[in-house]
């Protein structure tokens, strides 16, 4: 059992009639950093709240480096996780927030304004909670898991209110720590993010698990090819040229969108056919595609 | 100078540092400034009130009627001075109870604590501890008010300070553990009732309403059955309890012995304290 490893198996979770999670195991490794994603209702935050002990599985387990969380001698020096934005009082200064944590970790007080500065919320850090915007309660977020300098960091939707430059500083500062040689798991919406961001990913739908590899292997794994977006003012001589294979329909902006064929095929039909190309381009299969075509008609209301 | 790694490997969380964690958690926000206020000055007022009550007992006694009997006796108005603003105050350190676990809910800080402490039953040990202290601490600040007020009133009524009897030590002492056991109830209410409101305002409403209540029920019980006996289980109910455990056996006629509502008393914090306890173990923090 490798230090950081976060072995998930058999995990379920049931309310009376609803599977939340269903019969769900994968691994974490550790030195990279594994985005969790599924649709809303997958069961992402229930999965990590047992994980962590917070929620009681009806069934399976889940350990991190072999033990599980409430058996970890020094719980916030093992594993850092920020679940939700807003769990700080409203009347209490984000300072203050940490300290008292610091006081239950017994981690020396001195680590607060240290990690106050390692996510930039110094100047903040004596102003009420109640005033910060959501940025600013993600970075607090951090600044707490960070306090027992984790082997593991565990991240439910960390890029929720945050500006584009508050989402590159903490793809930055994710990358970095999975660098270190730390787990670093992340639940997210934001797929294309996930794919600048993740090594791994996992993809839940309904509870179970739907697909689990590096990202270039999930995108790759969808069966058919991309499609070939090709532009020309003369399109019904272009797709006469096409052979029977090719499915040809009209793009939004006046483009082809051709199927079944790939670009250097419709590039030489149309030099036979003596037609003029504007633009010739393979739209590669992102994550958000395959995402979406593997959890497709799984998401919803259960 | 950074913490090193080293530094943090050698931290443990013990209880001082729980109970800290507890401590600071009060300290750093409003609400206690706002229930040491009123409990001042519900204190204030009751002193007034029970120095008033014990000067027409001791100068004019017709003024209380004719069955005045036990009200006379100066250990009585003593015990009563010595711990005036109790009424009130058990009410506002059970409130302060009810905070410290319902705040967990209503900020969602019982994530951060629980990862913190994963071990559920210490947690709840620490706010027990810390919720005696806090209750402690509240009740010597009164304490040494009634102390003060007192102490002149009774010089000028020519009985000293009445400092020097038993049974008045023993109400100051009593009111103490009184506060601390009202604070225990208190967490173990909030843990019940996750709901910061629904908890606050139950507790608040039996407290004010339900001692009254239950009054009345005792009499007409007692009544119907044609006892007296009857009118002796009223300890039964929590703060008509700590009444007999600071004042009872002394002027009230046919109380129970002061130990009898110590017990109550007890018996309700024990079970309180273990109920709220194992279902803080069972709960699903989402």
């Amino acid at each position: 059992m490798s230090d950081g490893q976060i072995v998930i198996s058999g995990l379920s979770k049931r309310y009376r009639s609803v599977r939340a999670v269903d019969n769900l195991s994968l691994t974490v490794e550790p030195g990279r950093v594994t985005g969790f994603l599924g649709p809303n209702g997958a069961g992402k935050t229930t999965t990590l709240r047992m994980l962590l002990d917070l929620v009681t599985p009806t069934g399976g387990s889940a350990t991190i480096s072999g033990r599980r969380y409430a058996d970890l001698t020094q719980p916030l020096r093992h594993v850092g996780a920020v679940l939700e934005a807003s769990s700080a009082h409203r009347g209490r200064t984000g300072r203050n927030h940490l300290r008292v944590i610091c006081a239950a970790a017994g981690f020396p007080p001195r680590r607060v304004d240290e990690m106050l500065h390692l996510v930039g919320l110094t100047p903040a850090g004596r102003r009420k909670f109640k005033g910060y915007s959501l940025g600013m309660r993600q970075r607090l977020g951090i600044a707490q898991a960070m306090l027992g300098d984790p082997k593991v960091l565990i991240l439910d939707e960390p890029a929720n209110g945050l500006d584009p430059e508050g989402i590159r500083w903490m793809r930055d500062l994710l990358t970095r720590l999975a660098e270190e040689g730390r787990t670093v798991l992340v639940s997210s919406h934001l797929l294309s993010e996930m794919q600048m961001l993740a090594d791994d990913v996992v993809i839940i739908a309904n509870g179970r698990l739907v697909t689990h590899g590096t990202v270039s292997t999930v995108v790759d794994g969808i069966a058919h090819p991309g499609t070939v977006r090709a532009r020309t003012p003369d399109a019904e001589k272009l797709a006469a040229a096409l052979d029977a294979d090719a499915t040809v329909t009209p793009g939004s902006d006046g483009a082809l969108l051709v199927t079944g064929v790939d670009a250097p095929a419709v590039g030489a039909a149309a030099l036979r056919a003596g037609v003029e190309l504007h633009e010739l381009v393979t739209e590669r299969p992102d994550l958000e595609r395959a995402f979406l075509e593997l959890t497709s008609g799984k998401a919803g209301v259960r | 100078m950074s913490v090193s790694t080293a530094e943090l490997d050698r931290a443990r969380a013990g209880a001082l540092g729980l109970i800290r964690s507890e401590l600071l958690k009060i300290r750093t926000t409003n609400a206690w400034w706002w229930f040491a206020l009123g409990m001042l000055g519900w204190t204030l007022i009751a002193l007034a009130f029970n120095m008033w009550f014990a000067y027409f007992a001791f100068n004019d006694p017709g003024m209380l009627g004719p069955e005045a009997g036990g009200f006379t006796s100066p250990e009585y108005h003593a015990s009563n001075i010595y711990t005036s603003g109790q009424f009130l105050g058990l009410m506002f350190v059970m409130l302060i109870g009810i905070l410290m676990v319902t705040n967990e809910f209503f900020h969602q800080t019982a994530t951060a604590t629980f990862l913190t402490t994963p071990r559920r039953t210490v947690v709840i040990m620490s706010k027990l501890v810390t919720a005696v202290l806090i209750g402690m601490a509240f009740a010597v600040v009164i304490t040494a008010i009634d102390l003060a007020a007192g102490a002149v009133f009774f010089h000028t009524q020519d009985l000293g300070t009445m400092l020097g009897e038993w049974p008045v030590q023993r109400a100051i002492l009593l009111n103490l553990v009184a506060f601390g056991v009202w604070t225990i109830f208190g967490v173990a209410i909030g843990t019940l009732i996750t709901n910061q409101l629904a908890a606050t305002i139950t507790a608040a409403v039996l407290y004010l309403v339900g001692t009254q209540l239950a009054q009345v029920a005792f009499f007409v019980l007692s009544a119907w059955l044609d006892s007296e006996a009857v009118l002796h289980w009223q300890v039964i109910v929590p703060s008509t309890a700590s009444q007999v455990m600071t004042l009872g056996g002394e002027g009230i006629p046919g109380s129970p012995e002061w130990w009898v509502g110590a017990l109550v008393l007890l018996g309700y914090a024990v079970v309180a304290g273990v109920v709220g306890t194992l279902i803080t173990r069972k709960r699903d923090i989402s």
